[in-house]
């Protein structure tokens, strides 16, 4: 046997050996959703999120297969491979099994019953994209049950904008997958907008084995939403670098209900995250995030930050910053504030002549073009984002 | 008795190597002046002495009065008559000034034997007032909130207080107005006595006609380049540390 | 050089040979509860109530959104319910049985109530053993009595509000306390009474498996003003002791009430307590809780800020070893407008140990002008400890501020250097650093208590360092 065939065989057997682990991961995976109940009030992932309300009816719906009347478009460019997927894309399908969710399994399997469309973006190692590659989906009718997945190479760079629409009493549930190679520097936009009445659940997993990621979401007019986004630091040699952005403005009798959790799997890395929220009329926000240090994942540098301005006297707020840490030298710090608008603000910008209700839009919009001016530019705000987190 | 280095060489723990043969006496009762320019390696000399876990002997050897200082932890140092009044003094938050300094005299006695507590606050206090400090100082928290110049006058005060027999003053000098300045080295010149002696950095000339050493050595790329005598401040003052490394 | 008049066996690792006149056995059934109202001689109504909490009790599941998985571990049939050398509490120090005296007096009890408490009630297992008063406060109406001489000689003050802050659904731990609770204080303060020293209780638990079941209620009444203080020990067994108290306090209008816990129980006990407090217009509610011991501790202590202006803070340091869980927090409840709350915690993880922080403040519906602040640090001190940070804030209507800051950080090497190079071992230099760090803190507690807190802090370091 000559060192080529040997290689070859070694190869095979590592191959054979991957394959495996995926197989018994699957098989886990299998049970996973065999045994995962239907969330209710013992549920502590939803706490606060009225799950006898918001989980049974997303339930119902996924149960009535209803026709969806649904439309994918995408936008592309060079150096990026995107397609929409079919049934029969497996890996993509074993990908989706295997992804966390913060307290939604039985949502994640009924997903996965349903696999076959959505779409899949792939960025060649290097690639350097200039204009936004845009994904859109729109739903007329239904729920509409689309994945996504991101890949991004070694070194590539892209900015990439999801839409999500939703009409009338449309609904929409997304399991998203963005992956991130060493070196990778993406920018991921999700817009969330819905007509009163329409319903969002997005579960959300991050991936960096050494790349850098800016994950922003903004929800407007759904009825109902929810997100869970676990964002991993994986074990690799470079430093990964995640920040995670969120900044909507709630009205109506609106609920959204936001799950995050940061996991640092490796030390030396750094996340971050910045979730603000605008709350009018009877709408409620609930935030609940977590960062998790693992046992070794020594010299971290993990920051969370939720802060919520409240508009009325109907308006509510839930906020559950966690922090979990098993490691050493961790520089980890977490925030959360809420408060009605400033008086003072408001006064300066009345006193120059500008109406009440118009003062009060302007001042809501300051507090979150905040976010969305971390997430532009996100060399410049570097030191901002820390002194967020702080 | 003397505090003798020989051929030392350090380097900042799995980092560049810093002291590349440093070879020095200081014997009791005399002061000796370290000048160098930036990063000759003057402040890691200070640490590698005292034990700092950031920088690591290479090799050679550090004697303090026939002691083998690299045996000993950063403490036993300490307590065996080695004291450095820090470049950058550290903040200790919520450790009041007096109970820090009764523990670290305290760790000086016997086992089983007590601080005078009331001898103690009667030294601290005619020592605070001989450096000029405020009493209330006794009772905020190690160098918290102090500025430059306060946080080196508590080290002075530690120095005072902890009474050793050899004392490094990193760059003691810097942040210290004139009067502060003089204050420090009058306090210094107090405690210069045959059974002490003191090792002091600096990049100026200015501290050194306060406190006039006996012997000046250059320091320079991690080696003694030159010893002499005082005459030798004045050269480097008028002509910069540039005509030393020729002779280098 | 220390500042402490005491020298008292801090630990409580010790422990005297059993000699009980009454022994409930092990678990708790309706007839443990016939023996326990027996030999307290209760009221039918007494009895009655316990049966019914028993009954809740049985039917409720383990909490879940307030419990660390770890308290599923206890076996409610391995405990013993009630145990007891008499029923009645000896009003004078020579008359107490010789071993619970010598128990009592190596922990500095009679000494601490000669040098500065207006009163002391010392529980050993079940029951008080000592309870005692300045009699000048007696004749300003202070009522200071165990639970069971509370609800027969008092039963007008206390009946009415018995269960009304913690009722007996409020969770399974309350309804356990409330069928088998014996012991604790019941104290009242009259209008306009302020107290200048401290009431302090001690809690003693001696016996194996025991369980310990304390049931404590504070008046305060109009404008009245109180320090209560209470400490705990325990001896350490192979098996699990449980105490599981339950503390209520109602200021009412403009009254102000403290309430410092030392608590050092032995590593095998769990410790899972509820303590709440009312504060009506006004009032004022501090609660200063500081956890070293216990295997499991499970506490969070509430305010209810019924009254209008009332103010509630908790003051809270927890430390955590190998093999221990410190479960430890607040909660405020802002039930009036314009309250005001203060949660300030701070914790220490040691080796293995774990220390959380759990919380909740809740801005209800339509309140206006309510604040609260809440900061929580947490200290590492080796790279195998942890700490978590649990938080729930809820805030409804826009007229309220809320903010919550956490930090994690580790004893700064340099700042030991610093130490050391001052002549102090790793181990007391380390000892300081967190002698620092809550530093602020440990000036809340009354002067007696935290040189005795620093003590026992500094006995933790050097167990781990030293």
């Amino acid at each position: 046997m000559n060192i080529s065939e040997s290689l070859n065989l070694e190869a095979a057997f590592a191959q054979a050996e991957a394959d495996a682990q995926i197989r018994r991961a699957l098989e886990q995976n299998a049970q996973r959703f065999a045994a995962a109940q239907l969330p209710n009030r013992y549920n502590e992932d939803w706490r606060f999120g009225k799950p006898a309300q918001f989980a049974e009816e997303l339930a119902e719906m996924l149960a009535a297969r209803e026709p969806v009347q649904a439309a994918i478009r995408i936008e592309s460019g060079d150096g990026v491979h995107a397609e929409r997927i079919s049934p029969r894309d497996e890996d993509l399908k074993e990908t989706l099994q295997l992804m966390p969710t913060i307290g939604s399994d039985y949502f994640l399997g009924l997903h996965v019953e349903r696999f076959g469309t959505g779409c899949c973006i792939m960025l060649e190692p290097g690639a350097v994209v200039e204009n936004p590659i845009v994904i859109t989906y729109e739903v007329g009718a239904g729920l509409y049950t689309p994945s996504t997945f991101i890949m991004a190479g070694a070194g590539a760079k892209a900015r990439i904008i999801e839409k999500h629409i939703c009409r009338d009493g449309a609904a929409i549930f997304c399991a998203r997958s963005i992956q991130l190679a060493e070196g990778a520097d993406i920018a991921v936009e999700l817009h969330e907008s819905g007509a009163g009445v329409s319903k969002a659940f997005n579960i959300t997993n991050i991936q960096s084995l050494g790349g850098h990621i800016r994950h922003l979401t903004m929800h407007n007019g759904h009825a109902w939403a929810r997100e869970e986004t676990v964002a991993e630091i994986a074990e690799a040699d470079a430093r990964g670098e995640i920040r995670l952005y969120s900044a909507n403005k709630l009205s109506g009798r609106s609920v959204l209900d936001q799950h995050t959790k940061q996991v640092h799997h490796t030390g030396g890395a750094f996340s971050d995250l910045l979730y603000k929220n605008v709350v009018d009329d009877q709408a409620t926000a609930i935030f609940a995030g977590n960062i998790y240090v693992a046992p070794a994942a020594h010299d971290t540098d993990a920051y969370q930050a939720n802060r919520n301005m409240l508009l009325s006297e109907k308006a509510g707020i839930h906020s559950l910053p966690g922090l979990e840490i098993l490691a050493d030298r961790v520089k980890c710090s977490h925030g959360s504030a809420s408060s009605p608008m400033d008086e003072e603000q408001l006064f300066y910008l009345t006193s120059r002549g500008v109406a009440r209700r118009q003062a009060q839009l302007l001042v809501a919009e300051g507090f979150l073009s905040d976010v969305v001016n971390h997430f532009k530019q996100v060399d410049g705000a570097k030191e901002l984002d820390m002194s967020s987190g702080n | 008795m003397s505090l003798i280095i020989k051929d030392l060489k350090a380097r900042v723990k799995d980092g560049a190597q810093i002291l590349n043969g440093v070879s020095l006496e200081i014997p009791k009762g005399e002061v000796h002046a370290i000048m160098g320019p930036n990063g000759s390696g003057k402040s890691t000399l200070s640490k590698v002495l005292c034990g700092h876990p950031a920088y690591e002997v290479i090799s050679g050897t550090a004697e303090l009065d026939g002691q083998n200082l690299f045996a000993m932890s950063a403490d036993e140092r300490s307590r065996a008559g080695l004291f450095l009044a820090f470049q950058y003094p550290v903040e200790v938050p919520g450790v009041s000034n007096a109970n820090f300094l009764r523990a670290a005299l305290q760790a000086r006695l016997p086992e089983g034997e007590e601080l005078d507590a009331v001898q103690f606050y009667k030294t601290l206090r005619s020592t605070m007032a001989k450096l000029g400090m405020d009493t209330k100082f006794t009772s905020r928290a190690v160098n918290e909130g102090f500025s430059g110049g306060e946080k080196k006058r508590n080290d002075v005060l530690q120095m005072m207080m902890l009474n050793p027999t050899y004392a490094i003053l990193d760059e003691t000098d810097s942040g210290l107005d004139v009067d502060a300045l003089r204050i420090v080295s009058d306090g210094v010149n107090a405690m210069r006595a045959p059974y002490r002696s003191f090792m002091i950095i600096t990049h100026y000339k200015r501290l050194l006609d306060y406190i006039r050493p006996d012997v000046v050595h250059v320091l320079h790329r991690g080696r003694i380049v030159r010893t002499a005598g005082y005459e030798i401040v004045d050269e480097i003052e008028q002509k910069g540390f540039d005509f030393l490394k020729i002779e280098e | 050089m220390d500042d402490s008049t005491f020298q008292i066996d801090t630990r409580g690792e010790f422990a005297f040979p059993e000699n009980h006149r009454f022994d409930a056995g092990y678990g708790l059934t309706d007839e443990t509860i016939d023996y326990i109202c027996d030999a307290k001689g209760e009221p039918d109504w007494v009895r009655r109530f316990r049966k019914d909490a028993l009954k809740q009790f049985r039917e409720m599941p383990m909490p879940t959104h307030w419990a660390p998985k770890e308290i599923n571990a206890l076996d409610f049939d391995k405990i013993r319910y009630y145990l007891a050398h008499g029923t009645a509490p000896y009003k004078d120090w020579e008359e107490v049985p010789e071993d619970v005296k010598r128990t009592f007096e190596r922990l500095g009890v009679p000494e601490q109530e000669r040098a500065f408490l207006a009163g002391v009630d010392a529980q050993y297992d079940s029951e008080t053993a000592y309870n005692n008063m300045r009699e000048e406060l007696s004749k300003q109406g202070v009522i200071f009595v165990n639970s069971t001489e509370g609800l027969r000689d008092y039963e007008h003050i206390f009946r009415p509000w018995f269960g009304k802050v913690i009722p007996v659904n409020d969770n399974k731990f309350s309804a356990l306390n409330h069928a088998a609770f014996s012991g604790g204080s019941f104290i009242y303060v009259p209008k306009g009474v302020k107290l200048n020293q401290p009431l302090q209780a001690y809690f003693r638990i001696n016996s194996e498996s025991m369980g310990q079941f304390e049931r404590t209620l504070i008046i305060a009444d109009e404008g009245a003003e109180l320090m209560y203080m209470e400490g705990c020990t325990a001896p350490k067994y192979d098996s699990a002791t449980l105490h599981s108290g339950v503390v209520e306090l109602v200021a009412l209008k403009g009254a102000k009430i403290q309430y410092v816990t030392v608590q050092n129980w032995a590593t095998n006990v769990y410790n899972l307590v509820i303590q709440r407090g009312l504060a009506m217009e006004d009032a004022e509610i501090r609660w200063i809780d500081c956890n070293i011991g216990s295997g499991v501790t499970m506490k969070y202590p509430a305010v209810v800020l019924k009254g209008r202006r009332a103010r509630g803070e908790v003051v809270s340091i927890s430390l955590a070893h190998s093999g221990q869980l410190q479960d430890t927090g607040a909660r405020m409840i802002h039930a009036a407008p314009e309250t005001t709350s203060n949660i300030v915690a701070k914790s220490i993880s040691i080796g293995e140990g774990r220390a959380s922080y759990r919380g909740e403040v809740n801005i209800l519906k339509g309140m206006k002008g309510c604040k609260n602040n809440t900061e929580c640090d947490a200290l590492l001190i080796n790279h195998n400890s942890r700490t978590d940070t649990y938080p729930a804030i809820s805030v409804h209507g826009n007229a309220s501020a809320v903010q919550h800051e956490a930090s994690v950080s580790q004893v700064d090497e340099e700042m030991l250097f610093y130490m050391q190079q001052r002549g102090l071992t790793r181990a007391q230099a380390m000892s300081l650093a967190v002698n620092g760090f809550i530093n602020d803190l440990v000036q809340e507690f009354p002067m007696e208590y935290s040189v005795e807190l620093r003590r026992l802090i500094d006995l933790q370091m050097e167990d781990s360092i030293g």
